[in-house]
């Protein structure tokens, strides 16, 4: 009886020994370059184009890079996304963490992580959660400026003439402020310019109907709409899973097609196009010039040149890579987060900018780390 | 007589057959837990202080469930207006900036009479679909998460006068999609924080939760907890008993929508961050999965189901990503594995109850034909 009580003892002494001295171990091994950066995006349903980007990111930077997901239900399963990102603050070698996009659960995690480890670096891009919650927690954060684009797409609609503007969207997001001021801006912007405004209620993905009820009331009603409004009506939806559905039915009923929600060569238009070889190994992966001119290429075949147009680069894959590096050069004292020429040079500098351009960034409001990104439109004609 | 007659290490069989039987879905949890954890090799702290603060968390939501049950209204997927009720008087404290545990008071405070009327609503309407209250209050709750949606993006601002630009959108009408809780975050949780060898115990949050445990268990020893159960065993019975089915009935909903939206502005304290339009959604899900995992039917709940099952559906939650990813080699499977393992897992749940009271049935009608072969064998 005593031996087994001795023995016990002993047991959970060597336990306790092992796991305190597991703990210790980690943090002894900091040192001057061996660090980690934990990167989160969707997975492929949610959006490729952020998913590939990560993938390419973990090959570039063998065993540097610790690449997870966030749920495909963001909206329900926050507690799984702060889960995910306070695991990748479990491991003391990770020293920045990039998350794009900012799903809700970000500003929670970031304070449940900086808790224990207040040095940690958060780069969010895309995030959504509103400016004030995100701006005093996270080190930069990186936006597509939505505020701008509420003038610049109804400008662009009206120069490649339409005559009305449709706005496809649901409470949801129009309870996200920054696509709440876009939207007040078209209304405005198009009022200057002579273009009609029509806002329509989409159903929310994620809603009961989830994304393919979205995408079948995107596919019924824009011939709908081009029937009571006529051809030259510019359509825009601000749902990532409306836009396949959306330029397939556009370039169908000879609408016009501005922009996507996440301006993007390879967003939409390659699937609802039928363009082969822009994932994972393809021909084109990557080739952002290269994808464009096949996009052209259909536009034009199609006798739609001149009516479809988007940004040259794809804006979140350009977030992640340019926060990767920026969390690298922040980690190792090279960068600081406040300073915006640097950003606007991690953005510039980003391999999926070849050709594109340069990006024009600035501040939401004076002094937050928070970064609004323009991009000039490319269109196919 | 017959077992009697049985070899002893036979008998010993059959009880560990039997425990195993009853017990299948909690014990085909933690198998798959722990293999969960086996496979992820994942770093014991996070993975203790994660299950021990999600626990804490969602213990007290879990438990809202039990009383419905009980009371014969199978699991009530009307907790998210609890949820709703909880929210609002977060919306009103933070709105106040009213910090620390006078506001997180406060909020239960005023919750509660909000969401005892929602719980008098709803008990209404489950009354008078007796049969089908599972179903009809999945549906209620998706009812009034328009009305709620109606109130906080069109009426605040507006009908309600509401001036506060951090909180509302910027045309002034309707709340942002995500309000910092930071006055109260923590409130309840870090008041009392043990923190032991690297593992964090929120001791008044799981107190909090212990409390309901003994509330709980004591309440289905006096006349009310006996009236839940005579009217779930039977309502026709009960009412021919003298027991106002009705009124009962009413009561269990109230109190399940009340412990539900004190459960939820625990929750938020401990998240520190209302995502506005969405908190509330998944609360009935998880929370009646919780139960489910931990052995618990639409006719019988314990408070040992409520804490076991919300133990182990979190702590499948937590590893089920990693375990893919190691298994698999691929972030985004883990995602696809999670989904897969939880959500299947929650379907098997409810396909081995079903199993198990077939089974009941058939040595029920077995026992009844050998009583009858007894008789006439005499």
């Amino acid at each position: 009886m005593r031996m087994t009580k001795i023995l016990v003892c002993a047991l959970v002494l060597v336990l306790a020994v092992s796991l305190v001295g597991s703990g210790c171990k980690k943090v002894v091994q900091e040192g001057p370059l061996v660090f980690k950066i934990g990167l989160m995006t969707g997975t492929v349903s949610q959006g490729e184009d952020e998913y590939r980007a990560a993938e390419r990111l973990v090959e570039q930077y063998p065993g540097r890079i610790v690449h997870l997901t966030y749920p495909d239900n963001f909206m329900q399963e926050q507690e799984t996304t702060i889960t995910q990102i306070v695991s990748l603050a479990a491991d003391p070698d990770i020293k920045a963490i990039v998350i794009c996009q900012g799903v809700p659960g970000t500003a929670a995690a970031i304070d449940t992580v900086r808790a224990d480890r207040p040095d940690m670096i958060f780069i969010i891009g895309v995030a959504h959660e509103d400016p004030n919650t995100i701006i005093p927690r996270a080190d930069i954060v990186m936006e597509v400026d939505n505020p701008s684009r509420g003038k610049t797409i109804p400008e662009l609609a009206h120069a490649m003439g339409a005559k009305k503007f449709l706005h496809y969207s649901f409470p949801r997001h129009m309870s996200m402020v920054l696509l709440a001021q876009r939207r007040d801006l078209m209304i405005e912007t198009c009022a200057q310019l002579g273009v009609e405004f029509i806002f329509v209620t989409a159903p929310d993905p994620m809603g009961p109907d989830g994304i393919p009820g979205t995408q079948q009331f995107i596919v019924e009603d824009i011939p709908r709409q081009v029937a009571v409004h006529g051809k030259d009506i510019a359509i825009f939806g601000t749902n990532c899973g409306m836009m396949e559905p959306m330029i397939k039915q556009v370039l169908a009923t000879g609408a016009i097609f501005v922009e996507q929600c996440c301006p993007s060569p390879t967003h939409g238009y390659p699937a609802a196009m039928g363009i082969e070889g822009v994932k994972g190994d393809g021909a084109l992966a990557g080739n952002m010039p290269a994808i464009l001119e096949a996009i052209r290429t259909k536009v034009v075949a199609a006798g739609a040149g001149g009516r479809f147009a988007t940004w040259p680069a794809p804006i979140n894959m350009v977030f992640i890579q340019a926060g990767v590096q920026l969390a690298m050069d922040i980690v190792e004292g090279k960068a600081d987060p406040a300073n915006l020429d640097q950003v606007k040079a991690a953005i510039d500098n980003a391999p999926l900018m070849a050709g594109a351009g340069e990006a024009q960034v600035k501040r939401i409001q004076p002094g937050a780390n928070y970064y609004l990104v323009v991009l000039g439109s490319y269109i196919f004609k | 007589m017959a077992l009697s007659r049985q070899p002893a290490a036979r008998r010993i069989q059959s009880d560990v057959l039997g425990i195993v039987r009853q017990n299948a879905v909690p014990l085909l949890f933690l198998a798959l837990g722990l293999a969960g954890v086996l496979a992820t090799g994942m770093n014991p702290y996070f993975l203790a202080n994660e299950t021990i603060n999600r626990l804490a968390r969602n213990s007290f939501l879990v438990l809202s469930l039990l009383i419905p049950v009980t009371a014969g209204l199978g699991l009530n997927f009307g907790i998210v207006l609890g949820a709703m009720a909880g929210q609002a008087a977060l919306i009103a404290v933070t709105h106040w900036r009213i910090p620390g545990l006078s506001g997180l008071g406060l909020a239960l405070a005023l919750c509660t009479p909000l969401a005892v009327g929602l719980g008098w609503f709803a008990g209404m309407i489950l009354n008078r679909a007796k049969g089908r209250e599972m179903i009809t209050s999945m549906i209620l709750g998706f009812f009034m998460n328009g009305v709620y949606q109606l109130v906080f993006l069109f009426l605040v601002g507006t009908a309600i006068p509401m001036r506060n630009p951090a909180m509302l959108l910027t045309q002034g009408v309707g709340l942002r999609n995500t309000q910092d809780l930071e006055l109260i975050r923590w409130s309840l949780d870090r008041l009392v924080y043990w923190r032991v060898s690297g593992f964090s115990f929120p001791v008044l949050t799981l107190l909090a939760g212990a409390a309901l445990c003994a509330v709980l268990m004591f309440l289905a020893r006096t006349k009310l907890g006996q009236d839940f159960r005579a009217v779930g065993q039977d309502m026709h019975v009960a009412e021919v008993a003298g027991i106002n089915v009705d009124r009962t009935r009413i009561i269990a909903v109230i109190i399940s929508t009340t412990l539900a939206a004190w459960g939820q502005v625990i929750f938020l304290q401990n998240i520190g961050t209302l995502n506005t339009y969405n908190s509330h959604e998944q609360v009935g899900m998880f929370a009646i999965a919780a139960l489910l995992v931990g052995g618990a039917t639409v006719a019988r709940a314990t408070v040992a189901n409520a804490l076991v099952g919300t133990f182990l559906f979190h702590l499948l939650f937590i590893v089920s990503p990693f375990a893919g990813q190691r298994l698999l080699g691929q972030p985004q499977v883990g995602e696809y594995f999670r989904v897969f393992v939880a959500y299947g897992v929650i379907a098997v749940a409810l396909g081995l109850h079903a199993w198990q009271k077939r089974q009941q049935v058939l040595r029920a009608l077995a026992r009844d034909k050998l009583a009858a072969a007894e008789v006439s064998g005499d």
